[in-house]
C-alpha cells in the first residue's frame, strides 16, 4: 500500500480502487498564506524594520527563477522563503496540436544541457502511446548517450557551478577561519587525487584558475565528443527518434565511444576522493553543517537506463521494465522506499496551481489508468497548462512554476535520487560493475592510468547540501560503469549482427493514444505525459526536476523543496557587518540541488537593509 | 526574402583567417536575424581563408574550437542583434572588441551561463577574452532588432537592412575597415554596464 494520502486502496489481489464514501475524494485543503505573511511582519516590526539597500555585485540579472528569504542574522535563521520561476516558456502550449514526431525536436529545446534528455523522454512517451519496442542496440544506445549526458553534466555541475563554494577564495572571504585548519587537515584521498591538504585542493577548486575548475572544462568536452557520436551535435541531439535512433552504429563508432569513455574511469575516481575529503572536512568543522540544506529523504525518480531484453515500451509491462532498469524508478519518502512501480509513481502524481500563474482547470477526463489505478483530477494526463499571468504576491500566486506532489507530497529530484533509489531497493538487475546493499552502491571501476578500486557511497545520515553534492560527485562512475556495460553489450550485439537501430512506425490517424515518458536529467526525475487524437497531440505535460525542486507552496501550505532546503538552513558565514553578508549557506543549499535554470538568489537580511543577490547559474532548463 | 549577391572582385585586404559567426537565439523575430542569416552567408562567395560557422553552440566549447584551431583565426566577425537604447530597427553598428575584462566574479557568471546553454554574444566575448583566443581582430557587426517578439518573421525595418548587413559583413572580411564604417567600441569590464558603448 503505497499511498497514505491519496484516496486510493487495493483490493486483496493487489488492485487499486478508488476509496468509496467519500463525497469530494481529491478534495484538498487550501490555506491562506497571508496568516504567514502577517505573522512575519508583526515578528520584523517587533524587531524592527526591514529596509532595503540593493547591494547588487551582479549587474545583469539573467535569471529564470528567483529565490526569496528573509534572514535573521542576529540569530543565525532563515525566517521566510519562496521560490518563484519568473519565466513562462509554454512548451506544453507550443505543443499542442502538433505531430507527435515533433516533440523530440522541440521539446529538446526546453533546456540547454538537457536536450537528449527530453528528446529521448518524448520518445518514450510516444513509444508507450504508440506501442513501438526499439531494437535492442536503439535500446543500448540511448543509454550509453543518457550516460554520456550525465558524464558531461555532474562535472559541469560540481566544479563550474558548485565547487567555487567551497573553494579557497569563497572560503576565506566567508568563514576565513576555516583556511588555517584547512590547511593543516590532510586528505585521505591523496593517493587518488594527489592532493596533500584540504586547502590544496580548495585552491584549486577557485573559479577560473584553480585546476580542478579547469580540468573540469576539459572533461565536458571529451564527454561532449563521445556523445556526438551517437547524437549527431550536443545539446540538441538530431538522432534520437521514437522507436530508437536514427544513426547507423559500427565498431567505430563504438571505439570512437570508448576512448573518450575511459577517461573518465580515473576522473570518477579522482572527483569522489576529492568531494569526499572536502566534505568530510566541513563536516567534521562544524557539526551544524549537517543542517545546510537539510530536508526529508523525501525523492521521486523515474529510473533510467533500459535493458533491452525487459524494455518493450508498454504500459502494461512498465513496472516489470522499470525495475529492470540500471537505475530503479520510484519514491522514497523520509529515506525509505514506498514503490518502486512506474505505474503507482504515475498515478500518485498531480500538480496544483494554486501559488502559480495559472488558471484551475475542470475536467477530470481520465479518471483511471489502463491498469485500473485512480487518477487524480490533477493528474498530468488531466492537466490543461492555462496561463494567467498576475501581479506577484506572498500571499497568494507568485511563481510560473507549478506545485508538483506525488501523494500529496512536495517531492525533490535530483541525479542523487537514482542513486539513492537504486542502492536502497535493491531490485536492479545484477550488474557487472555495481552492487546494491540496501545501504550503499558499490561501484567497481576498472584500471585505466589508476588502478582499478571499489568505490563505495554509503546512503548518509542527514539529507543535506553537502550530501547532495557528494552523491552527485559518486554518479559520475556509476554513469560510467553503466555507459561501460551498455557498450559491451552494444558490442556483442554488432557482433551478432543485430544492428537495428529503430523500428519503424506510423502515427495513426484516428483514435486516441495515451503514454508517458519516464527518463532522467543530469537533475533528476523528468516526465513527458502525452496524448494522441487522431493523430495529433490533444495534451502534453512536462514535469522536469526544477518543476519539483523549484515548486512553490503547496495548496495546504507546505513548502516546495528549495524553500524547505533552505528555510532548515543554519546561518554559520562569518562577517562584521550585515553589509558584508554574503548569503553562502543558503546559495550551497539551493546550488546543491543543481538548480535548473539561471536562479537568481535574493536575500533579504532582516534589520539591515541588505538585499544580497547572487545568480545560481545552473542549466537553461525549465519549467512550463 | 534574401537575394544572393553577384560576386564581384574586390581588392583583399590580406589573406588573414577569418571566422563570421552568428549568435542569437532562434524564433525571437528580429533577435533571430543571424542565426536565421546563417545559411545564406555560407552561400556567398566569400574567399576561402573566410570561414562562416555558427557561434550559438556555447562559449565555452567555441573557446575550446578556436584553442584547436591552428592556425589560428586572426579576425573574427560576429552577426549579433542586440537591443540598445537610442537606436531604429535595422541600424546597424560595427563595434570593435577592445578587450579588457570585468571582475572575476562577472566572468565567473558569464561561464555559469555559457555551460548552461545561455546564448548571448557578451559572454562570447568576454569567455573568449579570458581564455585569450581573440588575436587581431574583433569585430561585432550588431543589427539592432527593437523589441523581442516570439515568432520567425523579421519587420520590415530588419528585412531592408539585410542587403547592408550583408555587404557590412563581406567588406569587413574582405577588405576590411574603412572610412564609412564608423566603428564603435566595446570592452569587457563596461560591456554589462548601461553605457556599454565606448565611442
Amino acid at each position: 500500500m503505497c499511498f497514505k494520502n491519496l484516496p486510493v486502496a487495493f483490493d486483496e489481489n493487489g488492485k487499486a480502487y478508488l476509496k468509496e464514501d467519500i463525497a469530494n475524494p481529491y478534495e484538498y485543503k487550501v490555506v491562506d498564506l497571508g496568516l504567514e505573511q502577517d505573522k512575519l511582519k508583526s515578528l520584523m516590526e517587533k524587531n524592527g524594520f526591514i529596509r532595503s539597500v540593493d547591494y547588487d555585485p551582479v549587474t545583469r540579472v539573467a535569471g529564470a527563477l528567483a529565490f526569496h528569504s528573509v534572514v535573521d542574522l542576529k540569530q543565525g535563521k532563515v525566517l521566510s522563503t519562496n521560490s518563484m520561476a519568473t519565466l513562462f516558456r509554454g512548451y506544453e502550449i507550443i505543443l499542442k496540436g502538433r505531430d507527435p514526431r515533433d516533440a523530440a525536436y522541440i521539446s529538446s529545446r526546453a533546456c540547454g544541457v538537457c536536450g537528449g534528455v527530453h528528446a529521448t523522454t518524448s520518445a518514450l512517451a510516444i513509444e508507450m502511446a504508440l506501442g513501438i519496442k526499439p531494437p535492442p542496440l536503439g535500446i543500448v544506445m540511448r543509454n550509453i548517450l543518457l550516460a554520456i549526458e550525465y558524464l558531461y553534466d555532474h562535472p559541469l555541475h560540481l566544479f563550474l557551478l558548485a565547487g567555487p563554494d567551497y573553494s579557497e577564495e569563497l572560503v576565506a572571504a566567508t568563514n576565513p577561519e576555516m583556511i588555517p585548519k584547512a590547511a593543516k587537515a590532510k586528505c585521505k584521498n591523496k593517493a587518488v587525487h594527489g592532493y596533500d591538504t584540504i586547502l590544496d585542493i580548495m585552491k584549486d577548486l577557485n573559479p577560473l584558475k584553480g585546476q580542478l575548475y579547469l580540468e573540469a572544462l576539459t572533461m565536458t568536452r571529451v564527454a561532449r565528443e563521445a556523445y556526438v557520436q551517437i547524437g549527431g551535435k550536443y545539446p540538441h541531439p538530431q538522432s534520437v527518434v521514437p522507436g530508437g535512433i536514427s544513426v547507423t552504429v559500427t565498431m567505430s563508432t563504438l571505439n570512437e565511444v570508448y576512448s573518450r569513455l575511459i577517461k573518465f574511469f580515473d576522473y570518477g575516481q579522482k572527483t569522489t576522493g576529492i568531494w569526499d575529503d572536502v566534505f568530510d572536512f566541513f563536516l567534521e568543522h562544524d557539526e551544524r553543517y549537517n543542517q545546510c540544506g537539510v530536508r526529508p529523504a523525501t525523492m521521486a525518480d523515474t529510473g533510467v537506463w533500459d535493458r533491452p531484453d525487459y524494455y518493450d515500451g508498454t504500459f502494461e509491462n512498465c513496472d516489470k521494465w522499470g525495475n529492470a532498469r540500471w537505475s530503479t524508478p520510484g519514491v522514497l519518502v523520509d529515506g525509505e522506499v514506498v514503490t518502486t512501480n512506474l505505474s503507482e509513481l504515475n498515478a500518485g502524481l498531480e500538480e496544483f496551481v494554486e501559488h502559480s500563474y495559472y488558471e484551475k482547470w475542470d475536467e477530470h477526463k481520465y479518471k483511471t489508468d489502463a491498469k485500473g489505478y485512480p487518477l487524480s483530477p490533477n493528474h498530468p494526463w488531466n492537466k490543461d497548462t492555462i496561463p494567467k499571468p498576475g501581479k506577484q504576491s506572498w500571499r497568494d500566486r507568485y511563481s510560473w512554476d507549478t506545485c508538483p506532489t506525488w501523494d500529496r507530497m512536495p517531492m525533490e529530484a535530483g541525479a542523487y535520487s537514482r542513486m539513492y533509489l537504486t542502492a536502497k531497493a535493491k531490485v536492479a538487475p545484477k550488474s557487472q560493475y555495481l552492487e546494491n546493499t540496501g545501504h550503499s552502491m558499490k561501484i567497481n571501476v576498472p584500471k585505466y592510468n589508476l588502478p582499478a578500486a571499489e568505490l563505495e557511497w554509503k546512503i548518509p545520515e542527514h539529507w543535506n547540501a553537502f550530501e547532495r553534492n557528494r552523491a552527485r560527485a559518486y554518479c559520475i562512475p556509476y554513469s560510467a560503469m553503466v555507459a561501460l556495460e551498455n557498450w559491451q553489450l552494444a558490442q556483442q550485439l554488432i557482433r551478432n549482427g543485430e544492428t537495428a537501430v529503430s523500428t519503424p512506425y506510423e502515427i495513426p490517424k484516428t483514435g486516441t493514444h495515451i503514454g508517458f515518458g519516464a527518463w532522467g536529467a543530469g537533475r533528476g526525475f523528468l516526465t513527458h505525459h502525452l496524448i494522441v487524437e487522431k493523430g495529433l497531440i490533444q495534451n502534453y505535460q512536462i514535469i522536469t526536476p526544477s518543476t519539483l525542486n523549484a515548486a512553490p507552496r503547496a495548496p495546504w501550505g507546505a513548502p516546495g523543496p528549495y524553500e524547505e532546503a533552505v528555510l532548515n538552513t543554519p546561518i554559520l558565514e562569518k562577517y562584521d557587518k550585515p553589509e558584508d553578508y554574503k548569503g553562502i549557506d543558503i546559495l550551497r543549499a539551493i546550488r546543491s540541488f543543481d538548480p535548473c535554470m539561471p536562479c537568481t538568489t535574493h536575500i533579504m537580511a532582516k534589520d539591515s537593509d541588505h538585499v544580497v543577490t547572487r545568480e545560481v547559474t545552473t542549466c537553461a532548463c525549465g519549467i512550463e | 526574402m534574401l537575394s544572393q549577391e553577384k560576386s564581384q572582385p574586390v581588392p583583399v585586404e590580406s589573406n588573414k583567417k577569418t571566422l563570421i559567426g552568428t549568435v542569437g537565439y532562434h524564433i525571437l523575430g528580429n533577435h533571430s536575424m543571424p542565426p536565421m542569416l546563417y545559411s545564406h552567408l555560407q552561400e556567398l562567395d566569400l574567399p576561402v581563408h573566410v570561414k562562416v560557422d555558427e557561434l550559438n553552440w556555447g562559449p565555452v566549447a567555441v573557446v575550446q574550437m578556436f584553442q584547436a584551431e591552428d592556425p589560428p583565426f586572426e579576425k573574427v566577425i560576429i552577426l549579433c542583434a542586440v537591443e540598445r537604447s537610442g537606436r531604429k530597427i535595422g541600424q546597424i553598428d560595427v563595434f570593435k572588441w577592445l578587450g579588457t575584462l570585468p571582475d572575476e566574479e562577472q566572468i565567473q557568471a558569464c561561464v555559469g551561463d555559457a555551460a548552461t546553454g545561455v546564448i548571448s554574444v557578451e559572454n562570447l566575448l568576454v569567455i573568449g577574452e579570458y581564455f585569450k583566443v581573440w588575436k587581431d581582430e574583433v569585430y561585432l557587426v550588431d543589427v539592432e532588432p527593437g523589441p523581442e517578439i516570439a515568432g520567425e518573421d523579421w519587420t520590415k525595418d530588419m528585412q531592408d537592412a539585410i542587403p547592408a548587413i550583408i555587404s557590412t559583413i563581406k567588406r569587413l572580411a574582405i577588405t576590411g575597415v574603412d572610412d564609412q564604417m564608423h566603428l564603435k567600441f566595446l570592452q569587457g569590464n563596461t560591456i554589462f554596464k548601461e553605457e556599454s558603448i565606448l565611442k
